[in-house]
């Protein structure tokens, strides 16, 4: 459980953010928000975790609710695992 | 420690009153808006002083109530009743206790009852303004709600429900941003609430911006199709086409913003539009909302269905189903605020196009990614030359795009760009790179501490709080707004700088919105089809049978240059007055063929003020001269004085050398050609109605400037306009002479009388040379142009979307027109003294004249 926020920080950093500093992303960095995860890059995100946490997103659960940091998705990764 | 926190909440509350007070005092300066507004943004900034200092719990049915105060402020307690109790079923039927598809289906039904309403197919026992508000509150907001009713699983709130549906600013924007429930409901006040509030002010700051820098463009920049001659004047058209969408961001930072001083930390709504740089950035920036509910409701939905096709099937069709719906709803939106559905050529063309351009972007960021940075960029000359070609790429393409989609057809969007192509050499370098680092300014670039980085790295709640503990850059810009809005203050700028903002501080229409409300009299159309243009937010709520002059019988077809004429003796009773005509044809009493032999006869020639548009019989100013005529006059020196009314609805100048013949016949002594200020523009749009529909022009003078404009039955409307206007002048010219030759070929004295339209600067769309070109003809001129001024002159026309004068209007143009006949007299009359065996000497009219005017001026005061 505990590997889960590295997992998908390393996962944004290597996707989207190749180059920049893996400091300068923390648990709590908007990125829906903040312009890091657009339409694209949120369903690649969701396909790594459905594959990766062997789980299911539906569409509605795609927001910033539960995807605008790292540490909402952990928190929804958490509840479906 | 509490009183310190006390003290820190006392003074950032006086800070946060203070930007509201200055704001207050640039709505009312600038008159942002509508009076409408005003009122509202003083119920909300006066609310919220109370809403700040109350217990957490009283605060959302508090905003309820003051959002419903806001409802009855603009609509009245009837309107506003119904409004609401609308939108209480509405609301009702999400919650009845069916299954949801039974829901949804009573819903679609409860729409659809409600679009016969719309159009007036079942009569609506409320006023037509509500159609718009009621409209923009549910038409997609019920849906997303809706949606979230389904998958949520917030508990259920009465007051935020409510507060959701009427919140506040909308009862004064029909164009309202498509807001997410749950957004509006999990981000009231989930942080510091002072930061939130100051968020808002800085948002509101950064709209009212925006809304003066439209005004300038709307009022400056903005120029008809018919007028693109050059590539310089197609760069300006379709720049300032493009940045006329200020006006829907300012509107919707001025929303958001006041949402924010009640505690609804609601994200940005626009961010540096103008500054994307590619398609699916655009996409992304602009309209902000609207994108994350499509993406919502709709996008995600359709990809999860469709990935068992493979993503890129799935992309592709969720996208191009995403600007389909998008295509619809716009025509959907238009249906609540304007009563019709729009969809058209071009319309459905830009939706095409751009989803083309989207889905291409979107697969190669899919193939190759995108820039992403989380700190500061680090430009070098080659990442900032790419990134400013891209941006001024797309700005380029998208300007493009935006004029096809305001276009009125394929037709007249592609005569803009063969028109400047004939004049290529031309470019006007110096306008095109103002207007581009204008652009690249307004998209909010040039103010800082108010706009996210262009990284976007700040959370929305972020954005403008550089200045949390001191909103220095909101507060100077709000002290020099204010300042720069004062008459004593702005007159010291100099007579251009003055002149300009003078014109900034009024919501006016502009020039060719003036001339657009115009032909829609003559030409019974209402080419509002767009929100690039102010004009539709007047047309609104203008009832659907608004003066129905053709629904009434009252003109019949000739088939000829005249077109039309009215039928004789008819009467009817229309819902706005009573119209009659004699035997002749003319909307006046019975007259003779022969004036009698100490009459005086004068024939009226004009249009639809003329003829006394929207009033009584009786209530016309052709009517009220006549009766002042014969009461003041009589005897002094003719014993009787007619008026013949030859006014018909929608005649132009061409089409009164057909009435004046008519005219003729009646043996009048004077001839008044009654003109409006755009006559050379009327006469054009004449020649070329009468080109396209092939009728044919009974005047070689007239058919020879046609065939030199090159215009034909098949030549575009547009590119006709444009041809012809280039010989407007010459065309007017012939037109008057030709009236006069043929008025003292009979012995008639021709009179020119400008008469205005009821608007609050008639000066600016009459040319002096409209003047000297009437005069040049040989005619007397009486003008009329400052009949109006210092008045209110929305006590003056009949309404806001139809300019022509009402009964109290017509009162002083009567007034006004009998004075200056008075001040003209031995011209206009002396010529035909001699019918008379008895000569009373003329000075009388003038004494009496006088008279009567300091009697009227007496009852004024």
């Amino acid at each position: 459980m505990d590997e889960i926020k590295p997992t998908i920080k390393a996962f944004i950093l290597k996707e989207f953010l190749p180059g920049e500093d893996p400091d300068e992303l923390n648990e709590a960095t908007p990125l829906i928000t903040g312009g890091i995860l657009d339409s694209i890059a949120t369903l690649k995100l969701v396909a790594f975790i459905e594959e990766r946490y062997r789980c299911t997103i539906q569409a509605h659960e795609v927001d910033t609710t539960n995807l605008n940091t790292i540490s909402d998705i952990a928190n929804l990764i958490r509840s479906k695992v | 420690m509490d009183k310190q926190n006390n003290k820190e909440r006392i003074s950032t509350l006086f800070v946060i009153g203070l930007q509201l007070a200055l704001l207050m005092l640039i709505f009312r300066q600038f008159q942002i808006e509508s009076s409408a507004f005003l009122r509202v943004a003083l119920l909300a900034f006066g609310g919220f002083v109370i809403h700040a200092v109350l217990p957490m719990r009283f605060r959302l049915p508090f905003f309820l109530i003051l959002s419903l105060a806001g409802i009855a402020l603009v609509f009245g307690v009837r309107n506003g009743g119904w409004l609401v109790g609308l939108g209480a079923i509405l609301v009702g039927v999400c919650h009845l206790p069916l299954p949801f598809h039974v829901r949804v289906t009573l819903l679609v039904l409860a729409a659809a009852l409600l679009a016969l309403l719309r159009v007036d197919w079942i009569h609506a026992p409320w006023s037509q303004a509500i159609w718009p508000i009621l409209g923009s509150m549910f038409m997609f907001r019920l849906i997303v709600y809706m949606y979230d009713l389904r998958h949520d699983k917030t508990p259920f709130s009465l007051w935020r429900v409510l507060s959701y549906f009427f919140m506040l600013p909308n009862v004064c924007f029909p164009l309202f941003p498509v807001v997410d429930y749950k957004t509006f409901a999990l981000n009231h006040f989930d942080q510091d609430p002072r930061k939130i509030y100051q968020i808002g002010v800085d948002w509101m700051f950064r709209g009212v911006f925006q809304l003066i820098l439209y005004r300038f463009v709307y009022q400056y920049l903005t120029m008809a199709p018919t007028e693109v001659v050059s590539p310089g004047g197609l760069t300006r058209f379709l720049v300032s086409n493009f940045l006329l969408y200020l006006r829907v961001s300012g509107q919707f930072h001025l929303i958001v913003g006041m949402l924010h001083l009640f505690g609804f930390r609601l994200p940005e709504t626009h961010h540096l539009y103008y500054l994307a740089s590619s398609f699916t950035d655009f996409w992304r920036r602009i309209n902000i909302y609207w994108k994350d509910f499509m993406m919502k409701v709709f996008y995600y939905p359709t990809y999860f269905r469709l990935r068992k096709l493979g993503n890129t099937q799935a992309l592709i069709i969720s996208t191009l189903i995403v600007f389909t719906l998008t295509w619809f709803f716009h025509a959907y939106q238009w249906f609540w605020l304007r009563g019709a559905f729009l969809l058209t050529i071009p319309d459905t063309v830009f939706w095409a196009v751009l989803a083309v351009l989207v889905l291409i972007n979107a697969l190669y960021e899919t193939k190759y990614g995108r820039e992403r940075k989380l700190g500061k960029h680090s430009w070098n000359l080659r990442s900032f030359g790419g990134r400013a070609l891209s941006t001024v790429g797309t700005f380029a393409v998208i300007c493009a795009l935006w004029s096809l989609w305001t276009s009125e057809s394929l037709s007249a969007w592609a005569s803009l760009w063969t028109s400047s192509v004939r004049n290529v050499g031309v470019i006007d370098a110096k306008l095109f790179s103002t207007l581009l680092v204008a652009a690249v300014a307004l998209g909010g670039s040039g103010l800082p501490g108010v706009s996210r980085t262009s990284g976007g790295k700040k959370s929305p709640a972020q954005a403008g709080s550089r200045f949390r503990n001191f909103p220095v850059f909101t507060l100077a810009g709000l002290l020099f707004l204010s300042l720069a809005g004062i008459p004593e203050v702005y007159s010291k700028f100099g007579h251009s700088a003055a002149s300009v903002i003078y014109s900034l501080r009024s919501g006016s229409l502009s020039r060719v919105d003036n001339a657009t409300l115009e032909r829609g009299y003559y030409e019974d159309l209402i080419r509002v089809d767009r929100f690039n243009s102010q004009l539709w937010q007047v047309y609104m709520n203008k009832p659907v049978n608004w003066l129905d002059v053709q629904g009434t019988g009252l003109e019949r077809f000739t088939g000829d240059f005249q077109q039309k004429e009215l039928v004789p003796s008819f009467s009817s009773q229309t819902s706005y007055a009573r119209i009659s005509t004699n035997r002749w044809g003319m909307r006046d009493k019975e007259y003779e063929k022969q004036c009698p032999a100490d009459g005086l006869r004068i024939a009226m020639l004009g249009a639809s003020t003329v003829m006394g548009w929207g009033v009584e019989n009786d209530q016309t100013f052709e009517a009220i001269l006549e009766s002042r005529l014969n009461r003041d006059l009589a005897g002094q020196p003719f014993g009787r004085y007619e008026v013949l009314n030859f006014g018909v609805p929608g005649y132009r100048p061409p089409q009164q050398l057909g009435a004046l013949d008519k005219s003729l016949a009646f043996k009048p002594d004077v001839v008044f050609y009654v003109a409006t200020s755009r006559e050379a523009s009327q006469s054009v749009l004449h020649l070329v109605d009468a080109v396209r529909h092939g009728v044919e022009v009974p005047y070689d003078y007239l058919r020879s400037a046609i065939a030199k404009a090159g215009v034909e039955r098949k030549t575009e409307e547009t590119i006709a306009i444009r041809n012809l206007e280039a010989h407007r002048d010459e065309i007017l010219l012939w037109l008057y002479r030709r009236i006069v030759e043929q008025c003292r070929s009979q012995g008639v004295t021709p009179v020119w009388v400008f008469m205005p339209m009821v608007l609050a600067n008639p000066w600016e769309d009459a040319p002096e040379s409209l003047f000297q070109t009437a005069k040049e003809s040989g005619f007397i001129v009486l003008n009329l142009i400052d009949v109006f001024k210092g008045r209110d002159i929305s006590r003056l026309r009949l309404a806001d979307w139809d300019t022509h004068p009402n009964a109290e209007a017509h009162r002083l143009l009567a007034d006004r027109l009998f004075e200056a006949l008075a001040e003209r007299r031995e011209q206009i009359f002396s010529p035909h003294l001699a019918k008379l065996k008895s000569k009373e000497p003329l000075e009388h009219i003038s004494n009496q004249s006088k008279l009567n005017s300091r009697r009227t001026d007496h009852g004024r005061n």
